[in-house]
């Protein structure tokens, strides 16, 4: 092995016995790789001097001679993003919604806003653009079928302050005080309603249980067309009772005997949540500018009133 | 000093062996005594209620957390979508906490309240029912199945050990509270008055006469990121 480059070596060598000796090289780090370690501890150093490192006891911890923190570089970040929408913003939070549908460019805005805001919050339950959700319960709101009102104002008041379904359950046994015979009963005449009952005799039962000791036109009114179109004794019915209209053929949580069934025997308590800032539950608030543009795209969605 | 100094002396190599650990260790014990300081003062964080805690339980069981983060962090796309970024404070009582950076799903550290119980029983029974796009899989079964709850006593014991402040009454109650706060007009003063007013009393499972697995983990969906007052945090901000 002459023409080998002599290495250096500890000096210990084992085996020799058959011509290749087993020595322990003593090789110098690569260059390289020596000065990039350094590098780093540099590094390392300079980092600690210029932002936040070190705990100190207490609570405390080193804050770095530059001031930069997470925290306010997110304030920067959230305000920059305000600032850029401030001119658009601005106008709208002055004009009232009838004065921003006459303005088209503005009128993009608040509905492309809207568009955002709705996908971001609204599309998991009513579906991207309002189509509303395959499992019943979710209000389409491509459709000029309205709950609680259809105009931008209605929409408006939905969205700040939600709403709650307030169908009670009948069955005996989920805590309602009627027997499966007239929840049968009520859902035959239910279906009569908009003209889809099978059962006739049933039908009579279920209209004086409906107008009676189940006092279902309180709320669906006299003639079953619902809290928003329907009037009981004469009286118009309060719109934001939100009893849905029976006899257009439109149904929320699904028209078959079954499922009319199980809306009477279980009750519905459809729930659309509270949006405005001072409401309670979720931390994730629409501001009333906010609301605004929302109330603006949906009531463009096709069903405004 | 070369390294062959060392290397050919046993007691000097286990003396500076040794400082080398002790300095890797001095690093990441100590910060762990000052923990507690790291978590923010903040007002209205309370340890779940017995059905929010079984709900926990069905979480980490189904394996939610293996898509879902419960970590909102400080930056303007999460904030502007989420909500207000996490707090130490709002895991303080997880055991084991929810944070995480993989998100297949949506974070979900403040989904509570966001959407109804009525949407939560329709998604879990088939997630493209609500969601078209969605990649989630289907848990048809947990309206189903009958909650068990019947060690619910023990598992508060045991978080009380590592330092989740459930009262001696409120472990005593577990039972009795669970039961209050699934079911649908039933007497829920005593669970409230142990566990506040904020505490969320539905029908969290579309099914009023059965307390389901459905019922404890929608009660613990709803209550995720609802607990700290947002209002007293902003004044003491850092």
């Amino acid at each position: 092995m002459a023409d080998e480059k002599e290495v250096e070596t500890t000096g210990h060598q084992w085996d020799d016995e058959e011509g290749y000796p087993l020595k322990e090289y003593n090789n110098p780090l690569p260059k390289w790789w020596l000065y990039s370690y350094y590098a780093t501890i540099v590094y390392a150093v300079v980092y600690w001097v210029l932002y936040p490192a070190w705990p100190i006891p207490g609570g405390e911890f080193t804050k770095g001679v530059l001031g930069w923190s997470q925290y306010k570089q997110l304030d920067e970040e959230m305000a920059a993003g305000v600032a850029a929408r401030k001119p658009f913003n601005d106008k709208l939070a002055a004009l009232t919604t009838a004065e921003i549908t006459k303005d088209s460019q503005l009128l993009q805005y608040a509905v492309s806003a809207g568009k955002a805001i709705f996908g971001d919050n609204c599309a998991p339950c009513h579906g991207s653009g309002g189509v509303g959700s395959r499992a019943g319960g979710f209000p389409t709101l491509v459709d000029d079928d309205w709950l609680y009102g259809g105009t931008v104002e209605q929409i408006s008041e939905t969205i700040h302050g939600g709403r709650a379904g307030q169908m009670p359950a009948h069955l005996d046994s989920a805590n309602g005080s009627f027997t499966a015979a007239q929840v049968d009963d009520l859902a035959q005449y239910t279906l009569s309603l908009s003209g889809s009952s099978t059962d006739s005799a049933a039908v009579g039962r279920g209209d004086a249980l409906y107008h009676g000791d189940a006092g279902c036109n309180y709320c669906h009114g006299d003639s079953g067309k619902g809290a928003l179109l329907g009037s009981a004794g004469g009286e118009k019915l309060d719109a934001s009772i939100g009893a849905p209209n029976l006899t257009d053929g439109i149904w929320l949580y699904g028209g078959d005997a079954k499922t009319v069934r199980t809306s009477i025997a279980n009750g519905r308590n459809g729930k659309m949540p509270a949006w405005a800032t001072d409401t309670e539950g979720t931390n994730r608030k629409l501001d009333e500018l906010e609301i605004k543009q929302l109330s603006i795209y949906v009531h463009t969605l096709g069903g405004g009133k | 000093m070369k390294h062959e100094t060392i290397e050919k002396s046993i007691p000097l190599m286990a003396i500076l062996t040794f400082v080398v650990v002790l300095i890797g260790g001095i690093v990441e014990i100590v910060p762990l005594f000052y923990i507690e300081s790291t978590i923010e003062k903040v007002e209205g964080m309370r340890p779940y209620t017995p059905l929010e805690l079984r709900g926990q339980d069905i979480y980490i069981r189904e394996g939610c957390y293996n898509c879902h983060s419960q970590m909102i962090r400080p930056f303007r796309d999460e904030q502007e979508r989420y909500g207000h970024y996490s707090l130490a404070a709002e895991s303080m009582y997880d055991h084991p906490f929810q944070w995480g950076s993989k998100r297949t799903g949506p974070d979900l550290a403040r989904v509570g309240g966001k959407y109804s119980n009525l949407w939560h029983q329709a998604h879990m029974k088939n997630p493209r029912d609500m969601v078209p796009e969605s990649v989630m899989p289907a848990y048809p079964w947990l309206v189903e199945n009958d909650l068990e709850y019947g060690n619910i006593t023990k598992r508060m014991e045991v978080l009380q050990l590592v330092g989740v402040p459930y009262s001696k009454e409120q472990i005593e109650n577990a039972v009795a509270d669970l039961k209050a706060q699934a079911i649908p007009d039933s007497d829920s003063d005593a669970l409230l008055a142990r566990y506040g007013e904020k505490v969320t009393l539905q029908n969290f499972d579309g099914e009023p006469a059965r307390i389901t697995e459905l019922d404890a983990i929608v009660a613990y969906l709803q209550v995720l990121g609802t607990m700290v007052d947002f209002s007293s945090y902003q004044a003491q901000a850092r």
